[in-house]
């Protein structure tokens, strides 16, 4: 379920880390075997996961559904996170999520049917300072407009 | 910690330094209101329910995770105490349900009871509440996770008590969610104290889903009956019926704590197979008769076929191990009275001359204190999961713990060394860890050790008690027939003596040591059951006995019991075809909580109980019934009123104490496949057989004999094939020469009805 070159990844992690502490390299170790297995986790990996960290499934379930960068459902090559927590939310985001999805076509946590986008709403991404964002895979863009939107979203290919 | 003085609404307490204010609080009797703590588990501190003012804090503080201090001043009823605590309230219910009219909390809910002290009639809240689905999370515990408030008790339980996180938290922000992973649902033998810890209806026993308020049932105080521990708990009546088992306090045995065990087998009780009424075989036809016509039948048998020919010696009693101690007395007295010895109850030894004799000296609440136990022959978290969570709370502290077990189990904590051997070695294993730490202590060694080997697993277990300062030996169940069983308790004995450590003998459960106690085995010259069995009897009579569970050789027993000549009288609570194949007269007996009794655990603490509720239908409890046998058979003495009269005669009675005789005598050659063959964990007993729930969890499905490859190719067996009749399971978790049977003939039970 962990290829090899994961687990390489994962230990260099563990590393980092006291010993018998393992479980603190959750997040990479989600985030390794997310990105191996078609950008998502399901409970299979996530089980693999905590067996490999020796730690209780529900707990690394608790890790991969807390944070909005692991994907439970099929996403995009692109996956937009649009924040729509309170600063955002004050400035608009609302309305700029109900265009994005016009635009493309599909509802949050859906995929284009060409499989390029897909939207997400997460929670706040610690850049109130430049509401209303998002992140597409990982780069932050702030200051958002329907005009800056349309020409982002037009050039992803 | 050195004491303080403090005020609490204005009222000087002391405390010690560094205690959390609630509980200081609870110990003066004032009320804070909580959720997220419990005197059992950790401090989450994330409810805020239980916020207090404290001068000098610009903010309230919350009472579960607020150290106290000298001089401290502590309001919990004034404005700002009682502002904060409705607002925490107000937010709390914000997304409950407020479902009360249909939760089976209802009545005992701690969120009730809070809303209405410190809620208030609207809510300012008006928008759409939240819905949380429910999954299936297994056969004991239902949820309605819409009432959760997210408190994490039950996260905490599972992690701090049970030692498997079962539940968690998921989601975040309105998606969090608490449920446990994979809806493999809930396995732990601990789960039902979560419905106990869980302050609002989300978690509920699945089996009394609907039944009844909690004020329309009586809650008697009495003790669980199904392991060596006799766990405080309350039986919760309605109309005559066990409707609901909860947890008792009591540090000294089960803290807060019960096994699902002991919460669920009630049901049995009402199972459909409970046997009702007297009955009498009458020239091979079973007739149902009143109790007067069955006695005399019972008595009138006795005398032509034993008494009358001044045959006693050809009589035997046996008992099941769940006996209370006045039925065992009750029925050894009257066995003695009319001049029979030949007594016994312990059923499912093959080789009485080789036999566990072995203190226990630790109390329970000592063995959390332990730095280092090692377990022999026992998977100790099922066959005795409150003893288990004492070690578990050892470990927790640092104790280390060596197993030596002829398979590996599941543990709940981690173990320092888990010795896979077989049953043939587990003598020689022993011998030398005695070996090595007689030479550590440059002793003179005995003859029988002269050629025994020290090996590394020896060696290393010698290390660990001789380094250790409170260590304690656990022989367990697994041992009992073990060709070297009594060589094994005594070495255990001379390991501890040299080595200061505790022992504690699990190879026994239930009532046996009340047994032990009152001497239910052969007097004077009296028979073993094994010679019974063997011998030409004219009677039996048999307590609460079931052949087919109670005893390794169905077919020897019920050869014994069968003959024309030899008149049975069993006292059952359960029907089963084999009794009725052999008996002569049955007589339907109160189970557990329908009688009162006694009960000691392995502390030998000794717990009376009363009858909480009255046993069905024409049943009577057994004591009474061998009461009037003795009325009926004439004999003195027998003038009891109630069954603590019974009782106080027991106290004024020598109490035979067993012997060691110290006397090793292993051969070390046994060859050939150890065969260990027992009950599992949830079919020890009649009641937990007919416990239909408890045998729908995964434990109560284990049934498998389980074997590794080597062994499989021995005895020329594969995967799907059975061995003595249960399913075969290849594994590489037992030891070579090994089969571990745990067989659960409660399936079969459950087939037919
Ligand atoms: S289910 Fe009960 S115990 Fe568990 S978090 Fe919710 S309210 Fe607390
Ligand atoms: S609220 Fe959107 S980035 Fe903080
Ligand atoms: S009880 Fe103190 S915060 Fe929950």
């Amino acid at each position: 379920m962990i290829s090899t070159g994961a687990k390489k990844q994962i230990d260099a992690w563990i590393a980092k880390y006291p010993k018998d502490r393992q479980s603190s390299a959750v997040m990479q170790a989600l985030k390794i075997v997310q990105a191996e297995n078609g950008n998502r986790l399901n409970a299979d990996t996530i089980q693999a996961v905590a067996d490999y960290l020796n730690m209780p499934g529900i707990a690394a379930q608790e890790v991969a559904t807390f944070y909005e960068n692991y994907n439970h459902k099929k996403v995009g090559k692109y996956v937009i996170r649009f924040c729509h927590n309170i600063s955002c939310m004050l400035n608009g985001a609302d309305d700029l999520i109900a265009h994005l999805e016009n635009k493309l076509g599909v509802k949050t946590d859906e995929v284009t049917s060409d499989g390029l986008i897909s939207v997400k709403k997460v929670e706040c991404l610690g850049a109130c300072v430049g509401a209303p964002m998002f992140q597409i895979n990982d780069d932050y863009f702030e200051n958002l407009t329907i005009d800056k939107i349309d020409k982002i979203v037009d050039n992803l290919k | 910690m050195a004491d303080i003085e403090m005020e609490i609404d204005g009222k000087v307490v002391s405390a010690k330094v560094g205690e959390m204010l609630i509980k200081v609080t609870d110990r003066e009797g004032v009320s804070v209101p909580r959720f997220c703590y419990h005197k059992k588990l950790s401090v989450a501190a994330s409810c805020r329910m239980c916020l207090v003012d404290v001068e000098g804090a610009p903010k309230p503080q919350p009472a579960c995770s607020t150290p106290v201090a000298q001089g401290m001043k502590v309001h919990t009823q004034n404005d700002k105490a009682k502002a904060s605590q409705k607002a925490v309230m107000e937010f709390l219910l914000i997304n409950h349900p407020l479902d009360c009219p249909i939760c089976d909390q209802g009545g005992e809910c701690e969120l009730q009871d809070v809303a209405v002290e410190y809620g208030s009639d609207v809510s300012h809240f008006s928008e759409g509440k939240r819905i949380v689905s429910d999954s299936d999370i297994g056969a004991l515990i239902q949820t309605d996770m819409t009432r959760c408030i997210h408190c994490t008790r039950c996260v905490r339980f599972g992690l701090e008590i049970a030692g498997m996180m079962e539940m968690g938290g998921t989601g975040r922000g309105e998606h969090l969610k608490i449920e446990p992973f994979l809806r493999e649902g809930i396995q732990s033998e601990l789960s039902g104290n979560m419905i106990d810890v869980c302050p609002v209806g989300a978690l509920t026993s699945k089996p009394f889903r609907y039944e009844l308020r909690s004020w329309q049932m009586n809650s008697i105080p009495s003790i669980a009956r199904h392991d060596l521990v006799g766990s405080n708990l309350f039986v919760q009546t309605y109309k005559g019926k066990v409707k609901r088992i909860a947890s008792a306090d009591n540090d000294w045995i089960n803290e807060t704590w019960i096994s699902d065990r002991d919460r669920f087998s009630y049901e049995g009780l009402t199972h459909k197979n409970r046997l009702l009424k007297p009955q009498i075989k009458v020239q091979g036809q079973w007739k149902q008769v009143s109790w007067k016509v069955a006695l005399d039948y019972a008595v009138k048998g006795l005398n032509s076929h034993v008494l009358k020919h001044k045959k006693a010696n050809q009589l035997g009693g046996l008992v099941s191990s769940t006996a209370t101690m006045e039925e065992l007395y009750l029925l050894k007295k009257i066995l003695t009275e009319v001049g029979c010895d030949n007594i016994d109850h312990r059923l499912n030894i093959k080789n009485l001359d080789n036999i566990i004799t072995l203190d226990s000296n630790i109390k329970l609440d000592a063995l959390e204190k332990i730095d280092y136990a090692l377990i022999v022959g026992a998977n100790i978290r099922l066959e005795q999961p409150m003893i288990n969570h004492r070690l578990r709370k050892a470990t927790k502290k640092g104790a280390d713990i060596d197993v030596l077990n002829v398979m590996e189990f599941d543990f709940n904590y981690p173990l320092n060394a888990e010795n896979i051997t077989a049953p043939n070695k587990i003598a020689s294993t022993l011998a030398g860890v005695l070996k090595s730490i007689m030479t550590n202590n440059v002793q003179e060694l005995p003859n029988y050790l002269a050629t025994i080997e020290v090996d590394e697993v020896a060696n290393n277990i010698a290390v660990k008690l001789l380094n250790s300062s409170s260590s304690v030996i656990i022989l367990g169940e697994h041992i009992i027939n073990n060709e070297d069983a009594s060589a094994i308790a005594n070495l255990a004995t001379i390991i501890a003596q040299s080595t200061n450590s505790k022992t504690l003998n699990l190879s026994i459960t239930a009532n046996t040591i009340a047994a032990n106690l009152v001497g239910f085995v052969p007097q004077n010259s009296g028979m073993d059951v094994n010679t019974m069995l063997a011998s030409e009897m004219r009677g039996f009579i048999l307590l609460d006995i079931y052949p087919q569970h109670d005893f390794h050789h169905l077919e020897t027993v019920v050869k014994a019991f069968t003959p024309d000549d030899t008149f049975v009288i069993s006292l059952n609570s359960f029907k089963d075809d084999i009794i009725t194949g052999y008996s002569d007269v049955i007589l339907p007996i109160a189970s557990v909580y329908e009688t009162s009794g006694t009960q000691f655990n392995v502390n030998n603490d000794m717990q009376s109980y009363t009858a909480a509720v009255k046993a069905p239908d024409e049943v009577k409890p057994a004591w009474k019934i061998l009461k009037v046998m003795a009325d009926l058979l004439e004999l003195p003495g027998f003038h009891y009123a109630d069954s603590t009269q019974v009782l106080a005669e027991i106290s004024h009675q020598p109490h035979t104490k067993h012997t060691h005789d110290g006397h090793i005598n292993f051969t070390n050659k046994h060859n050939g496949i150890g065969v260990i063959w027992q009950n599992s964990p949830y079919s020890i007993d009649a009641v937990l057989r007919h416990s239909s729930t408890l045998q729908k969890t995964k434990i109560g499905q284990m049934n498998s004999a389980c074997m590794n490859q080597a062994s499989a190719e021995i005895l020329g067996l594969s995967n799907n094939d059975k061995y003595l009749g249960v399913p075969v399971v290849i594994t590489d978790t037992v030891a070579d020469d090994c089969v571990f049977i745990n067989t659960n003939h409660a399936i079969n039970i459950q087939e037919q009805a």
